[in-house]
């Protein structure tokens, strides 16, 4: 029994010493609750001296001229301090409000007037009816009043004729007609005439006999002095110009108008074997 | 017989937009005889519209050739133009034969007169001994006996004369009014 006890004595005693072990005075550094300033310096305050006097400078002006100037020395403002006391002025005329209904002896019971059994209808909301056309007692200046004779007229109808009309034919002849035609025989005449020779070797040999003495006769010259390039058939008459053309056999002669419808005769042209002179004569008929 | 016998070169050219043709009669030695010559005719636009390619055929024969023609007192017995024309469908006239005569490098036939048909309307004559052969084209008209009756003609005038070489001097002819005119 001691032992139990005990036992709770000492349970008893270790409650106690754990419940009060845990407190201990912690001191506190005061700098902790200072005002410390982060990173700027504190706030403080520093007496200043009096305002300086202020002093009025003499300006010049164009527009006074040169006119001296009174300068004035202001006197240093000072402040003074004034001091009032509120409560002094409250109790001089402070008034003391009472409320009155809360004054005793004041109240009155307060009679609530009753609530209406029903609700009174005043006036009404009257029956849509017809417009009324109302008229203006007096036109405004500058405007005037039209009536409509009737609501709307029947639009006009125009009537369009479906055909097309016939054009007007115009005729224009496509047939192209004749020129007029011209004789120009100079125009023809201009150019030369290429006549070919004709071939000796078809004449009767009589004939050629014949002819070569009318050579020799026409022209003088030995008939062995001679070269016959050619028998030609040329007009009479009308020959302008005579050319021999010794690659093709041929002359080239341009002829005159009167050469239009002149006989024919034959025409012998030959070179002269000495000197190679052209030698000619008509041969029959000349 | 040769002295009779006219050859008629027709040409018709075709200058700006006007046309005029020309025809030079020879005789067998191809010496001028007459030259007429048209006025230069112009066709409207309409009428270019209106006839088409057939404008220029129709100016050339049914105006320009018959206009001409017109004008000589006697037809020629030969009517000739170029090979070109007459290759463009020249129908011609019955009255007077109407061919084209050309020029070739083919072979000399045989001898002189000598007539190779080479087709209906196509014939190679040797006007001359030793010569290139010509070219004669008849137009659609011409039959046969009138072609036999033409060629005869020519190998009597080209034994005096150039048959293609009138042709040329019609064109130079006309060249010169065209010239002059202007």
């Amino acid at each position: 029994m001691f032992g139990k006890v005990r036992e709770a004595m000492a349970d008893a005693a270790e409650t106690l010493r754990r419940a009060y072990s845990g407190l201990a005075v912690v001191d506190v550094a005061p700098e902790r609750f200072r005002a410390r300033g982060h990173g700027s310096p504190l706030l403080a305050i520093h007496p200043l001296a009096g305002l300086e006097s202020l002093e009025a400078s003499a300006l010049t002006s164009g527009l006074l001229g040169e006119q001296p100037l009174s300068v004035r020395r202001m006197d240093v403002p000072r402040a003074v301090l004034h001091a009032e006391s509120g409560w002094a002025r409250w109790d001089a005329g402070a008034e003391v409000v009472r409320m009155a209904p809360l004054a005793a002896r004041l109240s009155q019971p307060l009679a609530l007037p009753t609530l209406p059994e029903r609700v009174p209808i005043h006036g009404g909301v009257e029956a849509l009816g017809r417009p009324v056309a109302r008229r203006l007692p007096h036109a405004l200046p500058g405007t005037s009043l039209r009536r409509l004779s009737e609501p709307l007229t029947r639009p006009a109808t125009r009537t369009l004729e479906p055909g097309l009309r016939a054009p007007a034919a115009r005729t224009e002849d496509p047939g192209l007609r004749s020129p007029s035609a011209r004789r120009s025989l100079e125009a023809a005449l201009a150019f030369p005439v290429p006549i070919q020779a004709e071939d000796i070797q078809r004449l009767p040999k009589g004939l050629w006999m014949r002819y070569s003495l009318q050579l020799v006769r026409g022209t003088g010259e030995n008939v062995r002095n001679l070269e016959v390039l050619g028998l030609f058939r040329i007009p009479r008459k009308g020959v302008a110009e005579l050319h021999h053309d010794a690659r093709l056999g041929r002359i080239l002669v341009r002829f005159e108008a009167a050469a239009v419808g002149a006989p024919r005769i034959p025409f012998i042209l030959a070179r002269r074997k000495d000197d190679g002179a052209m030698v000619s004569c008509f041969v029959e008929g000349a | 017989m040769a002295e009779s016998i006219k050859l008629a070169y027709f040409m018709a050219v075709k200058e700006g937009t006007s046309y005029l043709g020309g025809l030079l009669v020879t005789d067998t030695s191809g010496i001028p005889l007459d030259f007429r010559y048209t006025e230069p005719i112009t066709p409207t636009h309409l009428q270019g519209i209106l006839y088409g390619k057939s404008l220029e055929p129709h100016l050339k024969e049914e105006v320009i050739q018959k206009t001409l023609l017109k004008e000589l007192k006697a037809p020629p017995d030969l009517f000739i133009l170029s090979a070109t024309e007459l290759a463009g469908g020249w129908s011609g006239d019955t009255k007077c034969p109407v061919l084209a005569v050309q020029k070739t490098q083919d072979t000399p036939l045989a001898k002189a007169g000598a007539v190779f048909r080479v087709g209906a309307r196509e014939v190679l004559l040797q006007v001359a001994d030793g010569a290139a052969p010509l070219r004669v084209l008849f137009a659609t008209s011409v039959d046969a006996p009138t072609q036999e009756q033409a060629i005869l003609k020519l190998l009597e005038a080209g034994y005096h004369m150039d048959l293609a070489e009138p042709l040329e001097r019609v064109a130079a002819a006309l060249q010169s009014l065209v010239m002059k005119g202007s």
